[in-house]
């Protein structure tokens, strides 16, 4: 068996060897840009987003589905949704959820006493918005976990979650029956949506 | 002078926009006096122990034909001065010119040391003259004007004549020093530093990015960035207070000498390059002839606007440059780094085999203007046409081989971040910030040559500005509208970039508004052919200056454009292409040189006055100059009297 090479011809023109018409292409190239750049308002082509910058909010910037900060969602009364079913921190990869049980006394659902989650160990890949049934933890903070001074203020207790979190109407205990008339419909821009 | 006062404070009142008073400001600018003094050129005659004979010439720039004659030479040493030239009475139309020479015996003068007995001076005490003080002596050229009709009613007319002998550092020390601290200090470091910000900015700006804009300086609650301008002065904070580091088995004093042998060259190279026509120290508010300038730049009077009035002039540049090729070899040596050898070697290989192209492009060059001193190049362009018109085949290949001398890419082999980290691998804080200052400098004095030799120099084009103002006044007018609508439009389009802009946007359109408003003034009453000496000299500089920065630009244009070269290829470039193309100029330039300049078989030009055979005066020793003429004719460039 032999092995076919495709061989491609390296003719080199006049023009090509004197270097100085390439070059001056170039030239003519990065020097539209640097001139269409440096004179047009509102910086022409550059599209950097200046995190940082004063005025410049980051949250504008960043796609629905961002995954930031956790949080946890509390019912109409205020008290939070989770029922400590531990869905989340069975399914969590990087092990980071602790959630500790206690009766909720209202002859139906636990509560979680503590829910620790340790943002240090946390992958942010939103396996526990996914698992959870009650829409109780919530990943659509946009917020990155700030830098902190000792490891102990980067593990969020029930308190620093909820403090994020909002009211949720969702129907406690899982979606309701018609959750498929319900569900947003697809974007139409992907038509290779199975659904 | 009177006028010219009045011509300086005209110019500054249109420059803050106000408008005089319309009486007297509509005068032509060359009033006619009822004297009948006439214009020399230089209007003052200064000998050094040097200076063998000075030509004098005497213009009529009257309106009416007059007489001169009875030449002689009065005052308390009229014995050591002479009249070399003997001229009887003649005829002087308007607009003519007539020439003599004068000549003055340097050993008629005491100087230090010697004994006071020898002058002749009366009421001078005996004595031995001090070491402090100077050789001299004053004269007057006088001589007598009449209008022909009226010979009984003459005037006369003196110009001073004086020998000066100053102190070695008077004459040159000081004018010298002054010159480097307002060159070094004033341009070329700023510049440099301006490059290091211009590099990572400009690259920014041609790839879509933002570039450096973080650094901030906080005045109460205004919050100053300044378009990043700052982080000039934070990376040099930021060299200065780095470790510095020498490996443990380099060669210690190499290592330190290194940066330096780096730096210095690059910065003593620019000794050459003329920044300037002169400075004529006294008549800074006059109107001054080229004539009188002239004798600035040799030293009567004034300086030249270079810090070394050198005849070998660009030997002088080759082989200094060469001698920066020692700092990265030796950088590369002493840090007993594989890599830095490595770097050292390709730097050694390339700047010797691209300095070869450098000096062959350059013949050409020398070939057609006729000196190796750039001063001379300057003015010869100016007399002809410039070298980039003349010669474009040299400045292509002179401007590649200079890149290449710069290390720069796409030849920065050396370097080669990417493979090798280069010559300077092991070096840090401030001993690399020298290298890297010095490719910066490197830059600059690249741009200042090509301008010097290619560009005109510190010239505007198509000759719009002389000594004395520019030529015409539709020069003054196409300078001032095209200069003010450039300003305008820029600044309009800085103002729009942002908030940030206004400021600068709105002074820069209004500097233009002000050029507008001056070329209106010119068309309105004709001014711009006579300009106080201070504001050609300044024009000049801003010229030349402006000139570099183009340059500057382009090299970084050039150098973030174009990817770095293999090794073979850049060997191949410099020794198969540039080196046969800059022999093929050097024999083309010559032939066409030989055939084509009427002065190649004349030795003299003819600019000066017309003699027989003995040297004795002719009739036609009256020239009839027309002074618009003598512009318009591209004469072939000569050789400048007392180059």
């Amino acid at each position: 068996m032999t092995i076919g090479v495709k061989k491609v011809s390296l003719t080199r023109t006049t023009r090509d060897q004197i270097f100085l018409p390439a070059i001056f292409e170039g030239l003519l190239t990065t020097a539209k840009h640097f001139f269409k750049n440096t004179l047009t308002p509102g910086m022409g082509d550059i599209e950097t987003i200046r995190y940082g910058d004063p005025d410049v909010d980051v949250k504008d910037y960043y796609p629905d589905r961002f995954r930031g900060v956790h949080r946890l969602m509390y019912r109409e009364d205020g008290s939070v949704r989770c029922v400590a079913c531990m869905c989340c921190s069975t399914v969590c990869p990087a092990n980071c959820i602790a959630i500790e049980a206690e009766d909720r006394n209202d002859d139906r659902e636990k509560a979680p006493l503590s829910f620790v989650i340790d943002e240090l160990k946390c992958v942010v890949c939103g396996f526990c918005v996914e698992a959870c049934p009650c829409d109780a933890i919530r990943m659509d903070t946009k917020e990155h976990m700030q830098p902190t001074e000792t490891r102990a203020e980067a593990v969020l207790g029930k308190v620093d979650l909820m403090s994020r979190g909002g009211p949720s109407v969702a129907v406690q205990g899982g979606v309701s029956p018609d959750y498929r008339a319900e569900a947003p419909k697809a974007d139409p821009r992907f038509s290779h949506d199975p659904r | 002078m009177t006028a010219n006062l009045r011509y300086l404070l005209l110019s500054l009142f249109t420059l803050v926009g106000l408008v005089l008073p319309s009486t007297g400001c509509g005068d032509p600018p060359s009033g006619i006096d009822t004297q009948l003094e006439i214009r020399t050129e230089p209007g003052e005659l200064v000998f050094h122990p040097e200076t063998a004979e000075i030509e004098i010439a005497i213009v009529n720039n009257r309106d009416v034909d007059l007489f001169v004659g009875d030449f002689r030479i009065e005052g308390p040493d009229w014995q050591s001065f002479a009249i070399i030239d003997d001229i009887a009475a003649s005829a002087l139309p308007k607009g003519a010119k007539i020439s003599l020479r004068i000549k003055a015996n340097p050993g008629d003068f005491v100087g230090p040391g010697e004994h006071r007995s020898a002058v002749r001076r009366k009421g001078e005490a005996s004595g031995k003259v001090g070491h402090n003080e100077f050789r001299v002596g004053k004269a007057q050229l006088v001589f007598t004007v009449s209008e022909p009709l009226q010979q009984h009613e003459s005037f006369t007319q003196s110009v001073q004549v004086s020998f000066e002998d100053p102190s070695w550092w008077q004459q040159y020390a000081l004018p010298a020093a002054a010159k480097i601290l307002m060159l070094v200090m004033g341009f070329i470091m700023p510049l440099a530093s301006l490059l290091t910000w211009m590099e990572r900015k400009q690259s920014a700006m041609m790839q879509d990015r933002i570039g450096p804009n973080r650094a901030n300086i906080r005045i109460g609650s205004i919050n100053l960035r300044l378009w990043g301008l700052l982080h000039i002065a934070t990376d040099g904070l930021k060299m200065l207070f780095k470790e510095d580091f020498i490996p443990k088995r380099a060669h210690r004093a190499l290592y330190t000498l290194a940066p330096l042998f780096g730096l210095i060259p690059a910065l003593v190279v620019f000794a050459i390059v003329p920044f300037g026509d002169a400075l004529c120290y006294d008549g800074l508010f006059d109107t001054l002839s080229q004539a009188d300038v002239d004798q600035c730049a040799a030293g009567r009077g004034g300086t030249a606007m270079q810090i070394a009035h050198i005849d070998v002039g660009l030997l002088y540049y080759f082989a200094i440059a060469s001698i920066a090729t020692y700092g990265t070899a030796l950088a590369g040596w002493s840090s007993y780094n594989k890599w830095a050898v490595l770097g050292a070697l390709r730097a050694s290989a390339q700047m010797i085999s691209y300095e070869v192209a450098i000096g062959l492009s350059l013949v050409g060059v020398l070939l057609v203007y006729g000196s190796l001193e750039p001063h001379a190049i300057v003015h010869a362009q100016m007399d002809s046409y410039w070298g980039i018109v003349l010669q474009p085949v040299a400045f292509i290949l002179f401007f590649t081989a200079a890149i290449a001398e710069t290390k720069r890419a796409p030849f920065d082999l050396p370097e080669g971040e990417s493979e090798i980290i280069g010559y300077f691998l092991e070096y840090s804080g401030m001993r690399f910030g020298l290298f890297f200052l010095a490719e910066f400098i490197e830059v600059v004095f690249v741009s200042a040559l090509l301008a010097t030799l290619f560009l005109g120099g510190w010239t505007l084009p198509f000759g719009l500005i002389g000594a004395s103002g520019f030529t015409s006044e539709l020069a003054a007018q196409l300078f001032f509208a095209g200069g003010g609508a450039l300003l305008t439009a820029l600044g309009v389009l800085i103002w729009r970039t942002g908030p940030g802009g206004e400021l600068v946007g709105g002074a820069i359109a209004l500097l233009g508004l002000g050029h507008l408003f001056l070329a209106t003034w010119s068309l309105a009453t004709g001014w711009g052919t006579e300009l106080p000496h201070l504001a050609i000299v300044l024009i000049g500089m801003l010229t030349w200056g402006l000139k570099i920065l183009v340059l500057c630009w382009l090299q970084l244009l050039i150098r973030w454009t174009l990817p770095r070269f293999r090794y073979d290829q850049l060997m191949s470039l410099g020794w198969k292409s540039l080196l046969p193309l800059s022999i093929a100029n050097i024999v083309l330039t010559a032939v066409v040189v030989f055939f084509m300049m009427p002065s190649a078989d004349r030795g003299d030009q003819g600019a000066k006055p017309v003699r027989d055979a003995a040297g004795n005066p002719l009739d036609a020793r009256v020239q009839l100059v027309d002074p618009s003429a003598a512009k318009s004719v591209r004469q072939p460039p000569t050789r400048r009297p007392g180059q």
